[in-house]
């Protein structure tokens, strides 16, 4: 198959015509939030998934919205990782908590919660916290949190039900602690 | 006789005990985070420094300074107490870029992943009598102070006995002159009794009594105890509403910082503005006032206090008041804080000396909401003659932590007294919409592409009358689907939707978000004829805001005694009390009020390109306009009205909708972005007619979250290969036409 030059090139205008008419809806226009895609599909021009930057909640520059190339897919693979002012906080928290100062690390991760509050790693560690405290219901909810949060990041999520599992298992239900790492087990084997 | 004595002696006594030993507690606003990648220009930061009282020099010679070279400001800052932490005075060096903080380093050149600054001293209570003050301690007095006020206003105030016999012969001698009380005389013991009892009426038998107070008090206390009462009590101002006592309040109010901070000018105009705090008003009678201190300083050179030198220095520098009264007052926030306090604590605990209350108060948000209510209700005033004068009331939060970081009380904020936003019980009307729908959802037989009726309704109640409902606009507009009803916030339609699901249902739902009592179950409840507090709604919408968690909202993190032990602290705490999916699907929903519906009056004000959800509330004969808002991390509830529940006129998207536009714009907000649950699929639908769609069938397409599995009729005449997505049909029809070429 040869395709002669001016084909091509009417090809190519009729193609960015074609994606030109069918990404821009006519009117009235629906703003799509980044979530408009059934999962697994990536626009062209926006970030590949797997490359979200860390941080994933940081707000966009005073009076701009993040150009929605930056904007990390909230739809799709991805996975969550902390920025490193929460980095800083969760090894202090980790160190509060080693010495048992539970309240201390949880205020501590309070304070990293302020600044990442979608972060679904986050509220995994308030709700470990809460365990060690004895806090097994609030340590249940965080966990549900945590999974509500982490969609598409299969890890996290399945961080999230351990968290669950573990808090059920505090509280002697253990059907129910099984259950929870199942779903774990079969988002994240280990 | 001698009883009398011995009664004046006992009150004044109590009086002094009292207040010594009851110090306020200090409450203090959220510590502003910084890190690397936050948000922040070089000039928002300044401003933060500046609320806080530090000065821009150079070099940096103290705490309480910074310098700002290019693009780093370098700051000295203070030693802070936290409720989790104590921290020495240290160095901060903060570089700023296009996009905000770029790095920390401290003094060594470290650098520092996250650090909070000093949180801001609102206000100082008393829990039980409610005052404001600042009490300062001995150590936070500056040497400098109690001489001055010896010098000029009681220089024998060390050997006497209270009163000063000499001084008040003089005094009564021209009185008498003059026929009337003209000067004073009066030691700073007697003007402490003065000030405990408020005597404005200067008689003599006043005085008398006074005198006799005063000596019982020098007779029990010390000169230091007496001196120190003094500082903390002596009036020195007004603002508004607001009396200022003692001089740790005044210096905040005059100068905008701490009492330890002050220079001798400084201080001079303080002890200058004694004698009289309305005559030697330093912002309303400067000269008067600038000649008073400089005679203050003169004295001061010639007791020996100062040297000759430093004062003519001093008397040469401007008064260096600041031009707006500074020093937060946000009363509204206050008031929550107390009822927070007094909810959880018993009487005796708040008694003690010295609390530390640590909240989330936002003083950026703050002011942004108190400037949008201001604005706006002004601007709506100018709208029509108005009877009374428009009220409003505002709160702001986080949603997922649930901090409240703003509150608004009234358009006139520095008032402290109705508290609209924590008090004012009105009816939610529209704002009840959001919950009726997410009933409908989770039941599972509606979604938002769900066709409903919107057609005349005729319910016979339990007294006999009918009730009628109608549109506001009065229209019927037949069959819809829930997304339109909802945008479009049509009465009749939802009215059925509630019937359908039953009332007990949406009841459960309301209180499950948090409602306080059990609504009335009335059809009537489905049109929002239930009464809520603007704080009360925030609670409401904040679990819709947070994906389905519900968080109790709170306003105090910590309680710490004044020796550093924790005493109490609020946790976060989360609770699920809706299904994430439908969730989900309603707030895609609240996202086209917004985009399509009685909210899109925002995007005029808002950033281009934030994704915001939100839900406009009018109640009946248009008596309260609401609006209930949220970005991906901020909460907004506004309500506008009159006091007197008379109609407004207007209706949500009208009145509060404005006010709620510009809060949300002056924040430093981000869009509302959360992902989409497992299980549930977006699509298009025709707005009129709910009937699927795929782009180039309809000219009016909304997208809609919907079950995976639901079933929607599509529009007769559209075609939908593959999934429907747009952009694959294109590329799969540009493939086959490329193929159809190659034959």
């Amino acid at each position: 198959m040869r395709i002669s030059r001016s084909s091509s090139a009417v090809v190519s205008a009729w193609l960015i015509a074609a994606c030109l008419s069918g990404c821009v809806v006519s009117r009235p226009e629906p703003t799509l939030p980044p979530g408009a895609l059934p999962p697994g599909e990536t626009p062209p021009g926006e970030t590949p998934p797997g490359e979200t930057p860390p941080g994933s909640a940081q707000p966009p520059g005073p009076g701009e919205a993040q150009p929605p190339s930056e904007r990390p897919p909230a739809q799709g693979p991805r996975q969550f990782r902390l920025g490193p002012a929460a980095t800083a906080l969760v090894t202090q928290a980790h160190a509060q908590a080693g010495s048992g100062e539970f309240g201390q690390a949880a205020v501590t991760l309070e304070r990293a919660l302020r600044i990442e509050p979608d972060n679904p790693l986050l509220w995994i560690e308030l709700g470990r916290v809460r365990l060690g405290e004895g806090n097994a219901a609030q340590a249940d909810a965080m966990g549900r949190k945590a999974v509500a949060l982490a969609t598409g990041d299969p890890s996290a999520q399945a961080a999230g039900w351990r968290l669950i599992a573990d808090s059920f298992r505090a509280r002697g239900r253990d059907p129910e602690a099984a259950e929870a790492e199942q779903r774990a087990g079969a988002l994240s084997p280990h | 006789m001698a009883l009398y004595v011995l009664y004046l002696d006992l009150l004044v006594t109590h009086q002094f005990e009292g207040r010594r030993w009851t110090l306020p507690a200090q409450v203090y606003a959220a510590p502003l985070e910084l890190y690397a990648g936050l948000a922040l220009s070089p000039a928002e930061l300044e401003e933060e420094l500046q609320r806080l009282g530090y000065r821009r020099t150079t070099p940096l010679d103290r705490p309480g300074t910074y310098r700002v070279q290019g693009e780093r400001i370098d700051v000295a800052l203070r030693p802070v107490r936290f409720a989790d932490e104590t921290r020495t005075a240290t160095l901060l060096s903060v570089v700023t870029g296009p996009k905000g903080l770029e790095s920390l380093r401290d003094g060594a050149g470290q650098e520092v992943p996250v650090l909070r600054l000093e949180p801001l001293l609102i206000g100082s209570i008393f829990p039980i009598h409610g005052e404001d003050r600042i009490v300062v301690t001995p150590q936070e007095v500056p040497a400098l102070l109690p001489a001055a006020l010896k010098a000029v206003e009681d220089r024998k105030f060390d050997s006497h006995h209270g009163v000063d016999p000499v001084a008040m012969l003089r005094a009564l001698w021209v009185n008498v002159r003059a026929r009337q009380i003209e000067q004073g005389g009066s030691t700073l013991t007697q003007q402490l009794v003065r000030s405990y009892f408020l005597s404005t009426r200067q008689t003599f038998t006043r005085k008398i009594r006074e005198a006799i107070m005063a000596m019982a008090l020098d007779a029990h206390f010390t000169k230091a105890d007496l001196m120190n009462a003094y500082i903390n009590e002596i009036f020195l101002g007004q603002d508004g509403d607001r009396a200022i006592h003692g001089f740790g309040l005044a210096s905040q109010f005059y100068f905008g910082k701490p009492l330890a901070e002050l220079d001798l000018s400084e201080v001079a105009l303080l002890v200058a503005v004694v004698r009289g705090p309305s005559y030697y008003d330093p912002r309303r009678h400067a000269e008067r006032s600038r000649a008073r201190r400089d005679l203050v300083l003169k004295v001061m050179a010639e007791q020996g206090i100062v040297k000759a030198e430093d004062a003519t220095a001093a008397a040469r520098r401007p008064l260096g008041v600041t031009s707006r009264p500074a020093g937060a007052y946000y009363p509204a926030y206050l008031d929550f804080v107390r009822r927070t306090l007094r909810r959880d604590y018993h009487d005796q605990d708040l008694t003690e000396a010295g609390l530390k209350i640590y909240t989330s108060l936002d003083p950026r948000a703050q002011e942004q909401a108190e400037h949008a209510l201001e604005r706006e209700l002004a601007r709506l005033d100018r709208q029509h003659k108005r009877p009374e004068p428009l009220e409003g009331a505002l709160v702001v939060t986080t949603p997922q932590s649930g901090d409240v970081i703003a509150i608004v009380g009234g358009r006139n904020v520095g008032y402290d007294g109705f508290d609209r936003a924590l008090d004012a019980h009105r009816s939610m009307g529209s704002l009840v919409k959001p919950f009726i729908y997410l009933t409908a959802l989770e039941s599972g037989r509606y979604n938002a592409a769900t066709v409903v009726q919107d057609a005349p309704i005729d319910l016979k109640l339990a007294n006999g009358r009918h009730w009628q409902p109608e549109n506001f606009t009065h229209e019927v507009y037949g069959p819809v689907p829930v997304v339109r009803a909802l945008a479009e916030s049509l009465n009749l339609a939802t009215v059925g939707v509630g019937l359908d699901v039953g009332l007990p249902k949406v009841a459960d739902t309301l209180q499950r978000f948090g409602l306080p009592q059990p609504p009335l179950q009335v059809p009537a409840m489905l049109l929002g004829a239930v009464e809520v507090t603007p704080l009360e709604a925030a609670q409401l919408f904040n679990g819709l805001a947070s994906g389905g968690f519900h968080n109790p909202l709170r306003a105090v993190r910590a309680v710490i005694s004044a020796d550093g032990k924790p005493l109490k602290a609020f946790p976060l705490e989360v609770s699920q009390v809706a299904s994430p999916e439908a969730v989900y699907q309603l707030d895609r929903m609240l996202v086209e009020v917004m985009e399509r519906g009685t909210g899109r009056g925002a995007r005029a004000v808002l950033p281009a390109g934030l994704t915001v959800a939100g839900k406009s509330g009018t109640s009946s004969e248009f008596r309260d306009s609401w609006f209930a808002g949220f970005s991906g991390s901020h909460l907004a509830v506004v309500w506008v009205g009159y006091d007197s529940d008379e109609p407004t006129g207007f209706t949500g998207s009208a009145g509060a909708l404005p006010v709620w536009a510009h809060i949300m714009a002056g924040l430093n907000t981000s869009s509302w972005e959360a992902p989409m649950p497992e299980g549930l699929a977006e699509m298009h639908i025709e707005f009129p007619t709910g009937l699927r769609v795929a782009p180039g069938c309809s000219d009016d397409m909304v997208a809609v979250v919907v079950p995976g599995d639901a079933s929607v009729p599509a529009k007769p005449g559209c075609s939908f290969p593959d999934n429907g997505n747009p952009v694959t049909t294109i590329l799969n029809r540009a493939e086959q036409w490329l193929r159809g070429l190659a034959h």
